[in-house]
């Protein structure tokens, strides 16, 4: 924003963002058009659009103004023909905000959502010969700030368009959370006959290098030909853009803050590899389409936590959720799943602090900040001891797949339910093995 | 006689941009090492991309971005360990703005009369020929509005920009083009004029005195490639050509001459058609004709799975060969166009057809397919499938421009001696510019400012400060755009010679190397411990010579030298014993003078020896 001195200028002299104004100071004379002040610029710079396309900024004090033509208006994109096939099969667009979903205001470089269908079209034409695509928009948010709610509105949402025909759906969302979207749909929606792909970007589609196309275009695949009937996560399989992974939803997590190939599968191999000219590779087990009809199961207890043990930490963390009424907490325990119970400062030691929470009825299961490999309570006294507590060691699960199931479970469930199921396999979070390729796909 | 008067007359315009890459630590937004040499191989992987071409801001396809994303070619980098990181191929945000890079582009500008933005606003500027991983390149106007002089004439610079440095091209064949990434986000300074400069002569005195500037700073990369003069140039009724690539500023005002000589020949070339009323016909399969052809081109193509197409040109007959450069013709040109989309070349009916071993026949079934009669030439291409419609499009496309005149080109300079000029790509539009929002905007703060004003290349006090060490203009104005500039200030700050040590830098280093000596190995402490050995009298010039040629085979103290090679000037009372020694009454004083020097040629100096001789 602009500082309150240019505002009041700017509006007493007409002034508006994209009009054609001249700056003048001492010997200086700059035409151009007044560019919106972005919230990391000074708010005593004027910005300015000059002919060759450059911006720069011109310190506001003792410049003079003056107006020289209104601006041109808002920029319309030309409509790309959205040309529909009858004959493909119909596939849903969720677009829920996120960089997949934003579009870049070429002007002032601002982001906005993208709602338009035809804009995708645009950069994306060739989804149209792939599948005959419906766009919706139930909402757009960045996705550190979803929650439940936003996944229940999604199973709603996958399931009143599977209902309506739809043979696949394709979410596209903000990437950040998108491990723990996928794994709250893979358990919402019960009964799941037809391929739910959630996709996303890493680089924003201004860009002629966007991943977001070979994504989208990989997805819609997935949604429109596939016989996978789960949730998973469609991207770019590595730094190149020749392949995609498809990965089950509650086995898929974003190891990278930045890279286009951030999510890996996690103690298990990819569902299926998908090129970028279209043909599909299935490349382990999954559920295949058959019979059922979908029910959406979307009860959710978000009194549930997610705790890191680590040298030194507090366990009076735990009380403090016990305190607060919380009714779950998994804990990301060291190797095997451990906490520390025989620390030299005594009061540091989780023992007491878990079994309290225990007796006090909250469901505590324990996963592994390895994030790779199985828990075990049995190899050392520790994880035996703490097992005795009554946690509930969470196999070769994620802890964020482990943090939603339980959130999941307690919602749905009674909490006898709930413990028993914590550590059985639903819908693939879990493996019954391990195999030597499954670490650092 | 081209003379200024002359290029008013043809509405000259020309402008340049020059763009020189940075001598600092780090790249412009990221903390890779700038100092790369390619030859140096390093292990190295790889990746391969797609890019397309994306609404602009004005919700159109750039024409240019769109050409490129047309041919579908995909693009390999070649990523070389320790010279590049995530943020080059942007797998990563960038960093913020390397300052010691800013500090020295603002050291630019005010040497160059201009005024700088109070805040600097990084943009993205569309690229969409695969030269950048992320489809664009960083970009910032740093200041605006300034000048210089050239032969007492001033000449405007509208702006300079800091930039990040584009990939290099490795390779390109078909539809995979290989680009090493490793220069990737080195900075650049470009720095424009306006295009209002007098004659192809002044183009090159400017870009010599901005080029000298910036070298004098010290901060400035050397080399092929390390500084880049690309020049637009326009005539009346032509179009505005950039052309890129040129190797030797040398020879500048020739590819300019050479520019306005192809324009105005192609200008002829559209008087002639539009007075013919030339058409450009649509495409037609040609496949057919060809069964059983003992034309060896198509044939293969054929026997690949491709097919061939032509098209008539209505009213071109005799234009397609006719020539506008030398070697170089309207037929030459489309060529150029339907090769961009990576077909072999074009066939055309201004050239011997019987050559390429068509028959008779086969010219007819041409002809009656395209409907092409006796004022009519016809293009035809052979190539695979997925290729040939792009190619055929864009040859069409050149051949409509022969009628309306000069085609805007980005064209890339031949180095081959002839100073033509080959066609790279449309000129690109201007929408193509936004912001990049993942860097902040800078401010530029007084303590910049002031850095910038103190550090300011400034031409005219160098060339004095060197007049007074050389006094002679010639040798002055060879030392200040030399890169042993900064290697001789060093070296003459104690000397008592500084004629010499620019002699030695300027003419025997050269010698030397062209024989075979690595003298570039030398280091600045080799070199002062050997100057400051001959000002103290310990060496003759001949003998600086014998010890360079030492010191580039291997790094060695020069007292060892000189010990160890017996280089030790022998001069005074020493010199004196070993004239006597010498004397005889038969001899001659010159007799003397060369049996003496023809056996101590490296330890005596002649002049001494002279005058002592002479006494």
């Amino acid at each position: 924003m602009y500082s309150k001195e240019i505002s009041k200028l700017l509006s007493e002299k007409g002034i508006g963002v994209g009009d054609l104004i001249k700056v003048e100071y001492d010997n200086v004379s700059i035409e151009g058009e007044l560019m919106p002040k972005t919230e990391t610029g000074s708010p005593d710079t004027i910005i300015v659009k000059l002919k060759s396309g450059y911006n720069i900024g011109i310190s506001f004090e003792n410049v003079r103004l003056t107006k020289i033509a209104s601006s041109g208006g808002e920029v319309k994109f030309p409509a790309a023909k959205l040309t529909q096939n009858g004959n493909l099969p119909k596939v849903s667009l969720l677009f829920t905000g996120g960089t997949i979903g934003s579009k870049v205001d070429y002007k002032t470089g601002g982001v906005h959502p993208l709602i338009k269908p035809e804009e995708l079209f645009y950069d994306v034409p060739e989804l149209s010969k792939i599948a005959r695509i419906e766009v919706k928009n139930p909402f757009s948010i960045f996705s550190e700030d979803m929650s439940h709610k936003e996944w229940a509105m999604l199973a709603e949402e996958v399931a009143k368009e599977l209902d309506n025909g739809a043979r696949g759906v394709v979410i596209a969302m903000g990437t950040d959370t998108m491990h723990y979207a996928s794994a709250a749909l893979s358990f919402m929606l019960e009964n799941l006959n037809s391929p739910v792909v959630i996709t996303g970007a890493q680089r924003s589609s201004d860009r002629g290098s966007s991943d977001a196309f070979m994504n989208l275009t990989c997805a819609v695949q997935i949604a429109a030909k596939s016989d996978i009937a789960e949730v998973g996560i469609c991207m770019h399989s590595s730094s190149s853009d020749d392949n995609c992974h498809f990965l089950r939803g509650t086995k898929a997590r974003k190891m990278h803050s930045t890279r286009r190939d951030a999510f890996r599968p996690i103690n298990c191999t990819p569902i299926a590899k998908i090129s970028h000219d279209g043909s599909i590779e299935y490349t382990s087990q999954y559920k295949k389409i058959g019979n059922g009809k979908i029910k959406v199961r979307k009860g959710y207890e978000d009194k549930v936590a997610l705790i890191k043990i680590y040298p030194g930490s507090d366990p009076k963390v735990i009380d403090l959720y016990l305190n607060q009424g919380y009714k779950g907490i998994i804990i990301e325990g060291t190797g095997l799943g451990h906490a520390p119970l025989s620390p030299a400062n005594a009061g540091n030691s989780w023992e007491g602090h878990i079994e309290k929470a225990v007796k006090g009825g909250v469901i505590i299961g324990m996963t592994s900040q390895t994030i790779y490999g199985r828990v075990n309570p049995n190899v050392y006294s520790t994880a035996r001891k703490i097992a005795a507590l009554g946690v509930i060691y969470c196999e070769d699960m994620m802890p964020e797949t482990a943090l939603v199931k339980l959130g999941w479970l307690l919602g749905n469930h009674d909490k006898e339910t709930a413990e028993k199921l914590l550590n059985k396999n639903l819908v693939g979070e879990i493996s019954q093995r391990n195999e030597l390729n499954e670490f650092l796909v | 006689m081209r003379d200024e008067e002359y290029y008013k007359s043809i509405g000259f315009m020309c402008g340049l941009e020059l763009h020189q890459r940075l001598a600092v630590a780090k790249k412009l937004f990221c903390n890779c090492p700038t100092n790369i040499i390619p030859e140096a191989k390093e292990r190295e992987l790889s990746i391969e991309r797609q890019q397309r071409a994306i609404a602009g801001e004005l919700g159109t396809v750039d024409i240019s971005s769109g050409f490129e994303a047309q041919k579908g070619r995909s693009f390999i980098y070649k990523i070389a360990e320790g010279r590049s990181c995530l943020v080059e191929i942007d797998e990563e945000p960038p960093h913020s703005i390397n300052e010691e890079a800013l500090l020295t582009s603002l050291s630019f500008a005010k040497a160059l009369n201009m005024k700088i933005v109070d805040e600097i606003q990084p943009m993205r500027k569309g690229v969409v020929d695969g030269s950048d991983p992320s489809a664009f390149q960083r970009t910032s106007m740093i200041a605006f509005d300034g000048y210089t002089e050239v032969n007492g004439k001033r000449v405007e610079l509208p702006s300079i920009f800091l930039e990040e440095e584009s990939c290099r091209l490795d390779s390109a064949s078909g539809r995979k083009v290989v680009y090493s990434v490793d220069m990737l986000g080195v900075p650049l300074v470009e720095i424009d004029t306006w295009p209002y400069i007098r004659s192809p002569k002044e183009a090159k005195e400017v870009a010599m005195k901005i080029g000298t500037m910036m070298r004098i700073s010290g901060k400035v990369q050397r080399g092929i490639g390390s500084i880049r003069q690309d020049v637009n140039v326009s005539i009346k009724g032509g179009s505005r050509v950039e052309i890129k690539g040129m190797q030797e500023l040398e020879s500048m005002d020739l590819f300019i001459d050479n520019e306005i000589t192809r324009q105005q020949e192609l200008l002829k070339i559209r008087d002639e058609l539009v007075k013919r009323n030339a058409k450009v016909g649509n495409h037609v399969k040609l496949t057919q004709i060809f069964n059983g052809t003992k034309a060896k081109i198509v044939l293969n193509g054929i026997s690949k799975g491709g097919e061939v197409y032509g098209f008539r040109l209505s009213g071109f007959n005799g234009l397609l060969g006719r020539e506008i450069l030398p070697n170089r013709r309207l037929g030459t040109e489309i060529s150029e166009y339907a090769k961009s989309a990576g077909i072999g070349g074009i066939i055309h009916s201004d050239e011997n057809l019987e050559g390429y071993g068509f028959s008779d026949a086969e010219i007819d079934k041409i002809k009656n397919e395209l409907g092409a009669d006796k004022e009519d030439s016809f293009i035809m291409m052979v190539g695979e499938k997925e290729i040939i419609a792009t190619a055929i499009e864009f040859a069409m496309l050149r051949a409509k421009y022969a009628i309306s005149g000069v085609p805007p080109e980005t064209r890339g300079a031949v180095n081959d001696g002839t100073c033509s000029t080959r066609f790279l790509r449309p000129l690109p539009g201007g929408s193509r510019m936004y912001p990049e929002t993942d860097v902040k905007p800078i401010q530029v703060r007084e303590d910049m400012i002031l850095s910038a004003s103190d550090s300011a290349p400034d031409l005219a006090k160098e060339e004095k400060a060197l007049m007074l060490l050389l006094n002679d203009s010639g040798l002055v104005k060879r030392m200040i755009s030399s890169p042993k500039l900064g290697v001789f200030k060093k070296l003459s700050e104690k000397s008592k010679d500084p004629v010499f040590i620019a002699n030695m830098l300027l003419q025997k280093f050269v010698e030397l190397r062209r024989a075979g000596f690595e003298v570039e190995l030398i280091s600045l402490q080799r070199m002062d411990e050997l100057f400051h050995a001959y000002d103290n009298g310990e060496l003759t010039k001949q003998a600086v010579e014998e010890v360079l040629k030492r010191l580039s085979e291997k790094d060695q103290s020069v007292s060892g030298i000189i010990k160890k090679e017996g280089l030790g000037r022998i001069k005074g009372a020493e010199l004196k014993e070993l004239v006597e020694k010498y004397k005889s009454k038969e001899k001659s004083k010159a007799e003397l003078i060369k049996e003496i020097m023809s056996k101590h040629r490296l330890n005596i100096d002649g002049a001494e020896l002279n005058g002592m001789v002479s006494l």
